[in-house]
C-alpha cells in the first residue's frame, strides 16, 4: 500500500513547559515537509488534551490526530505504543518522529518493531536527500562519531530526536489546522504494566545540561580550596559549574558536576574551561558548546586545541583575574 | 515398599521455583576512537580490546543482587565475535551460572532490529520458562537504548525501561525509576523485561579469585545463526531496515586564538576581543572597552 | 614456542587496571607527596583477593598462577609502584615461604588472615651490617625451653610500618653458618617487637619502609618456619619468588612512563610540529618499546617456568635484572622527553623516575643478580 507523504510527530505533552521537544520537531517537520510535499501532523493521545492540540496547531501542525479518552489519561508505554502503531497502519504516514525523552526512547523502538520498520535514535539533525529520503543524522560512540542513516524501503521512516536540537517556531494563533479524532478501537489490549505512583520531581541535574554558561574545572585548578573559586565566578556569571573525573574523584566537586562519559553532556553558549587537560571522556560531552574559552598552563593540552580562545596561564590565577574583571565591569 | 514409607514419613517441602534470569550483555571497544569500515558501515571492532559495556554491567549487577537476596539462575548471553567470550567469563566470575555466545559471521553489523530478533530467537529456543530478562538501558557505543524494548516486543512480554531499583515479589516485579522529571513506581507480572539505568546498580569489582574459578571449567556455549533457526545465508546487514551511508568525526572548526602573557593582560584581552559574546551569554552589559566610549 | 596471553590473563589485566585507575590513580600524587599508606584503598582491595593472589581457594585466596600474579603486580605498579610493592612483598616473601615451608598447622594459622588482607606480611633480612652479604646478619634467636628469644634490629623493611605478620631471618648459636640460620614468624602484637620510624625515601614513598626492633621477643617453637638450618634456603627461595614480583613492578613503572611519553610526544609542539615527528624522539620511543617488550618476555618466561615446576632461579634473576634496568632507562628517557615539565611534580614522570631506581637495589641488587646468573652458568656441567 502506498503511503501519503505526511510527516507525523508524536505529541509528548507531559511536563509541557519544560519539555518543548514536540514543538521543536514540528518546526523541523515544517521544513522537511516543504521538500517532501506532505502534511505536518501531530498525534496526541490522552484525556482533556485540547490545549495541547491547539498548541501544536499554533506551532506548525496542519493536522492533529487526537484520541481523547479517560483510559489514556496517564502515559502508558504499552497502550501508547499499540495505538501509535495502529494509527500508523491506518493512516500510513511517510515519516514518524518522536522526541527522545525517556518515554519517547522507550516507545519509539516498540512502535518500530510493531511496524517492522527501522528507527534511528537520538538524532541531532534530519534532512531530505535528493531522492526524497529522510537522512537521519545521529551521534554514536559517545559523540565521537556521527552517522548518516537512511531507511531505504521500510515505512514509515522513524527517528527519535534529541531535545534541544531544533528551534521551535513562534506561536501563531491564526495558523489553520484540522483535528481528526479516531475512535479508540475495541481490541485495545490491556496494559501489562501497572503504574502505582507518579510524582513530579524535577531533578536538579537539568541545570547544567541546559545552562547557557558552564564553567568546567580540572585538576589544573590545584586544590579543593582553589576549585571553590569557580563557584564564585559561576555566581557572578549566573553559570553552572562542571568538573572532570579526577576532580570528582578527589572530591573537589560532587558527582552531579561530572561532565563527560558517565556524567552530563552540556551545550552552553559559552564554556569556560579551567585547568582541564582534555581527556576524550570529558571532551566528548562538549561538542555542542558554542564558544569555548580554555585556560591551561600547557598550551598543547587537547582542551586548548579545541577552544575558540586558548589562554596560556595558571588556571587558578586566571579564574581570580576574571572574577576581578567582571566585578569591576559590573560596578561601573 | 521402602519408598512409600519414606514418602509418608519424609518432610513435605514446598518446591522452590528457581528464578530464571537472562542478562543480555555486550562487549564494547575500550578505546574512544575506532576506524570505520565503509563497506559494511560498521566499526572495526577487532582492532581494539573489548570491555563489558557499562550499562550491561549494571544489568548484570542487578541480576547478581537478586540472586543474592532471592536465589536465581543467571544466564548471561551476548551476541558478538569470538573475543566477546571474555565478558561471559567475566560474568561467570562475578556470579552468573552460565554463558552463551551467539556468534556467526552473518550476525555482524546487526542493528537493534536484528539484534533483538536474534536474542529473542535464543531466549525462545533455549530458555523456556524464564522469568526475567535484564538489559542495560543503553550501550556506550551505539547508545540507541532500543534493544531492550524491541526484544520485549519480539518476546511479547511487558517491559519497563530505565529502572533504578528492581524488586521481585513472587510473580511480580516492582520497579522504581526517575524518567523525564517524574519519579515513578510501576509493577508488572513476570515474565517481563527490565532495562537498568546507568545511574543505578554500580557494578562490583571482580574478585581475582573469581576469575581463576571462571576459567577452570569451560562452560561457554556457542550458538550460530543456524542453531537459532535462521537460514544458512542469514545476513544481518542485508536484512536491516536501516542503512548507514556515512560516518565521520564531528569537525570543530575553531578559530583557536591563543592568548599569552601576564594574567591581568590576558584577562583584559579576553574581554576586549570577546566581551560581546560573554555579555550576551550572561545577559548583562559588561561595559567592556567595546562599549566604553569614554 | 607459543607465546600468547590467554583470555584469562587479559581479563585479569583489565580487571586490575580498571580498579587501579578508578580507585588508586586519583590519589597517587597525594599519597606520594604525603608519604601516606593508603589504608582506605587497602580496605577496598581486601575482598578482591589482592592479598592472597597465589593462596589456594580453600585458604581464602585467589589461587592464581604466577603469570597472573605478575600481571596483577604489573598493573598495580603501573598506577602506583608503592601499592604494587606492598602487594608483591606481602604475597611473595610474606605468604609464599609459609605455604612452601610451613607445617599444615602453621599454614592454617598464619595464611588465612594474611590472604584476607587482615594481616599484612613482610620479610626482614637486611641489617645495618648485612645488605647484600646475608652472612653478616646479627639478629639472633636463642633457643629456650618452650621457644626462641629474638634480639636484633632489621632495617629497610618494606611494609614495616603496617605489617601484622613478619618473617624474620635470624641466626642461632653455633659456628656453622649452614646449620644455624632460621626464619621465624613473628606476629605484630608480640611483646618485644616494635616498629621504628618510617624511612624518608626517594621513591615509593607511600610504602611505609621502616626498621623493626626485636628486644627479648619470645616466640613459641611453632613459630619457627621449617627447621633450624633451613634459614638460608627459605630466604633464597623467598627471594626467587620475590624477584618475579619486583620485575613485574619495574615493568609496570616502565610501562606507565612509556605511555605518558607517547601521549606527551603527540601533544607537545616545538618548532611547529609535535615532538613525535622528530627522529630523536621516535628513536627514544622505539628503544623504550623494545626494551619493555624484551623485559616483558623475560618476566613472563620466568613466571611460566616457576609454574611448570622447573628451577627458575636464574630466570627470575635475569627478569629482575633486565626489568629494573629497563625501568631506570625508560623513566630517565621519559623525563627527558617531557623536558622541563618532566622535572615538575605537575606530571607523573618524575615520580616514576624516583620510583624506578630502587628496583635495581632491593630484593637483591643488580650486582647480586649478576652473581646469581653467573653462578648458574658456571655450575652447569661442561
Amino acid at each position: 500500500m502506498s503511503c501519503n507523504r505526511d510527516i507525523w510527530v508524536f505529541g509528548d505533552y507531559r511536563n509541557y513547559f519544560q519539555n518543548r521537544v514536540t514543538l521543536q520537531i514540528l518546526a523541523r517537520a515544517v521544513d522537511l515537509a516543504s521538500k517532501t510535499g506532505g502534511k505536518v501532523c501531530a498525534v496526541v493521545l490522552g484525556h482533556h488534551t485540547d490545549e495541547f492540540v491547539a498548541e501544536y496547531i499554533a506551532h506548525g501542525a496542519q493536522i492533529v490526530y487526537a484520541m481523547d479518552d479517560p483510559r489514556l489519561k496517564s502515559y502508558s508505554i504499552e497502550t501508547f505504543s499499540w495505538l501509535m502503531a495502529w494509527l500508523a497502519k491506518k493512516y500510513q504516514p511517510e515519516i514518524l518522529l518522536v522526541g527522545a525523552t525517556r518515554f519517547g526512547q522507550d516507545m519509539a523502538p516498540r512502535v518500530a518493531k510493531k511496524l517492522n520498520t527501522g528507527l534511528t535514535a537520538d538524532c541531532i539533525n534530519l534532512e531530505i536527500d535528493e531522492n526524497g529520503l529522510l537522512v537521519q543524522i545521529a551521534p554514536s560512540f559517545g559523540g565521537n562519531l556521527i552517522a548518516k542513516i537512511i531507511t531505504p524501503v521500510h515505512r514509515p521512516q522513524m527517528a527519535t530526536v534529541r531535545p534541544g536540537t531544533f528551534q521551535e517556531l513562534p506561536h501563531d494563533n491564526h495558523a489553520p489546522g484540522e483535528v481528526i479524532r479516531p475512535v479508540l478501537p475495541d481490541d485495545l489490549p490491556k496494559d501489562r504494566n501497572r503504574l502505582i505512583s507518579s510524582e513530579y520531581r524535577p531533578s536538579k541535574k537539568q541545570k547544567i545540561e541546559d545552562a547557557d554558561i558552564v564553567i568546567c574545572g580540572g585538576r589544573g585548578m590545584g586544590s579543593k580550596g582553589k576549585f571553590k573559586k569557580l563557584f564564585d565566578l559561576a555566581a557572578l556569571m549566573n553559570a553552572e559549574v562542571g568538573a572532570t573525573r579526577p576532580v570528582v574523584y578527589s572530591e573537589w566537586a560532587s558527582h552531579d558536576a561530572l561532565v563527560g562519559q558517565a556524567g552530563k553532556n552540556i551545550k552552553p553558549k559559552i564554556l569556560l574551561s579551567f585547568g582541564v587537560s582534555g581527556a576524550i571522556q570529558h571532551t566528548a560531552a562538549l561538542i555542542d558548546a558554542k564558544f569555548i574559552v580554555a585556560v591551561n598552563k600547557n598550551p598543547n593540552a587537547a582542551m586548548m586545541k579545541m577552544a575558540d580562545v586558548a589562554i596560556v596561564a595558571d588556571a587558578n590565577q586566571a579564574c581570580l583575574g576574571i572574577i576581578k574583571a567582571i566585578r569591576e565591569k559590573i560596578r561601573n | 515398599m521402602k519408598t512409600s514409607i519414606k514418602k509418608m514419613t519424609g518432610k513435605w517441602k514446598r518446591p522452590k521455583i528457581m528464578l530464571k534470569i537472562i542478562v543480555c550483555i555486550k562487549q564494547v571497544p575500550m578505546v574512544s576512537e575506532l576506524p570505520w569500515n565503509p563497506k559494511t558501515g560498521t566499526l572495526k571492532r577487532e582492532l581494539a580490546q573489548g570491555m563489558m559495556d557499562p550499562s550491561s554491567a549494571r544489568a548484570l549487577e542487578s541480576a547478581l543482587q537478586i540472586k543474592e537476596t532471592k536465589g536465581a539462575h543467571i544466564t548471561a548471553v551476548t551476541m558478538g565475535p569470538a573475543m566477546a567470550e571474555e565478558i561471559l567469563h567475566q560474568a561467570k566470575a562475578l556470579g552468573a551460572d552460565e554463558g552463551v555466545l551467539l556468534t556467526d559471521p552473518g550476525m555482524a553489523g546487526a542493528d537493534t532490529f536484528l539484534t533483538s530478533r536474534i536474542l529473542a530467537a535464543f531466549i525462545q529456543e533455549e530458555c523456556q520458562g524464564f522469568h526475567l530478562v535484564l538489559c542495560g538501558s543503553q550501550t556506550s557505543d551505539s547508545e540507541t537504548a532500543q534493544v531492550g524494548p524491541q526484544l520485549a516486543e519480539e518476546l511479547d512480554i511487558p517491559a519497563i525501561g530505565f529502572a533504578d531499583q528492581v524488586e521481585i515479589n513472587g510473580r511480580e516485579v516492582e520497579v522504581h525509576r526517575h524518567v523525564d522529571d517524574f519519579f515513578e513506581i510501576l509493577d508488572m507480572d513476570l515474565p517481563g523485561l527490565i532495562t537498568v539505568d546507568l545511574s543505578a546498580y554500580k557494578p562490583r569489582y571482580l574478585a581475582l579469585g573469581g576469575v581463576e574459578k571462571a576459567f577452570e571449567h569451560p562452560w561457554i556455549r556457542r550458538l550460530s545463526a543456524r542453531d537459532l533457526g535462521f537460514d544458512e545465508k542469514f545476513s544481518a546487514v542485508k536484512e536491516s531496515p536501516t542503512r548507514i551511508i556515512d560516518v565521520y568525526s564531528p569537525t570543530t572548526q575553531k578559530a583557536n586564538r591563543v592568548l599569552k602573557g601576564a594574567v591581568k593582560q590576558v584577562v583584559d584581552q579576553l574581554f576586549e576581543e570577546y566581551g560581546k559574546v560573554i555579555s550576551s551569554a550572561m545577559g548583562k552589559d559588561l561595559k567592556t572597552h567595546e562599549h566604553d566610549g569614554v | 614456542m607459543e607465546f600468547n596471553p590467554c583470555m584469562k590473563h587479559q581479563l585479569i589485566r583489565k580487571t586490575v587496571r580498571e580498579f587501579a585507575e578508578s580507585e588508586i590513580k586519583p590519589h597517587v600524587s597525594t599519597l606520594d607527596r604525603e608519604s601516606r599508606f593508603p589504608w582506605d584503598i587497602v580496605e577496598k582491595m581486601k575482598p578482591l583477593n589482592f592479598f592472597g593472589l597465589q593462596v589456594p581457594h580453600a585458604l581464602g585466596g585467589a589461587g592464581l598462577d604466577t603469570i597472573s600474579y605478575a600481571v596483577v603486580i604489573e598493573e598495580l605498579s603501573r598506577v602506583s609502584a608503592a601499592v604494587g610493592l606492598c602487594v608483591t612483598v606481602h604475597n611473595s616473601v610474606g605468604i609464599f615461604p609459609i605455604l612452601e615451608f610451613g607445617t599444615d598447622k602453621q599454614i592454617k594459622r598464619f595464611v588465612p588472615p594474611m590472604a584476607r588482607g587482615d594481616s599484612i606480611g613482610a620479610f626482614c633480612l637486611t641489617e645495618a651490617n648485612a645488605g647484600s652479604d646475608a652472612g653478616g646478619v646479627e639478629t639472633h634467636a636463642v633457643e629456650v625451653e618452650d621457644g626462641f628469644i629474638l634480639n636484633g634490629t632489621k632495617i629497610f623493611v618494606t611494609n614495616g610500618g603496617v605489617c601484622g605478620t613478619v618473617l624474620v631471618f635470624a641466626v642461632t648459636e653455633g659456628e656453622d653458618r649452614k646449620s644455624n640460620t632460621g626464619v621465624f614468624v613473628i606476629e605484630g602484637d608480640r611483646p618485644g617487637f616494635s616498629v621504628g620510624e618510617i624511612e624518608d625515601l626517594c621513591g615509593m614513598r607511600a610504602n611505609p619502609v621502616s626498621s623493626l626492633f626485636f628486644e627479648d621477643c619470645w616466640v613459641p617453637k611453632t613459630n619457627l618456619l621449617g627447621r633450624l638450618g633451613q634459614g638460608i634456603r627459605i630466604g633464597l627461595t623467598a627471594l626467587d619468588t620475590g624477584r618475579i614480583g619486583v620485575a613485574a613492578q619495574a615493568l609496570g613503572i616502565a610501562q606507565a612512563a612509556f605511555e605518558d611519553s607517547v601521549s606527551y610526544a603527540r601533544e607537545r609542539q616545538q618548532f611547529n610540529r609535535p615532538l613525535s615527528k622528530f627522529q630523536t624522539i621516535q628513536n627514544y620511543l622505539a628503544e623504550m618499546a623494545t626494551a619493555i617488550d624484551a623485559s616483558r618476555l623475560l618476566l613472563y618466561r620466568a613466571a611460566a617456568q616457576k609454574d611448570s615446576g622447573r628451577p627458575f632461579s636464574a630466570q627470575a634473576s635475569m627478569a629482575k635484572l633486565h626489568c629494573s634496568a629497563t625501568a631506570r632507562d625508560v623513566t630517565d628517557k621519559a623525563v627527558q622527553i617531557h623536558g622541563g615539565y618532566g622535572y615538575s611534580k605537575e606530571y607523573d614522570v618524575e615520580r616514576y623516575f624516583r620510583d624506578a631506581k630502587v628496583t635495581q637495589i632491593y630484593e637483591g641488587t643488580s650486582e647480586v643478580q649478576r652473581m646469581v646468573i653467573a653462578n648458574s652458568i658456571l655450575s652447569q656441567p661442561r
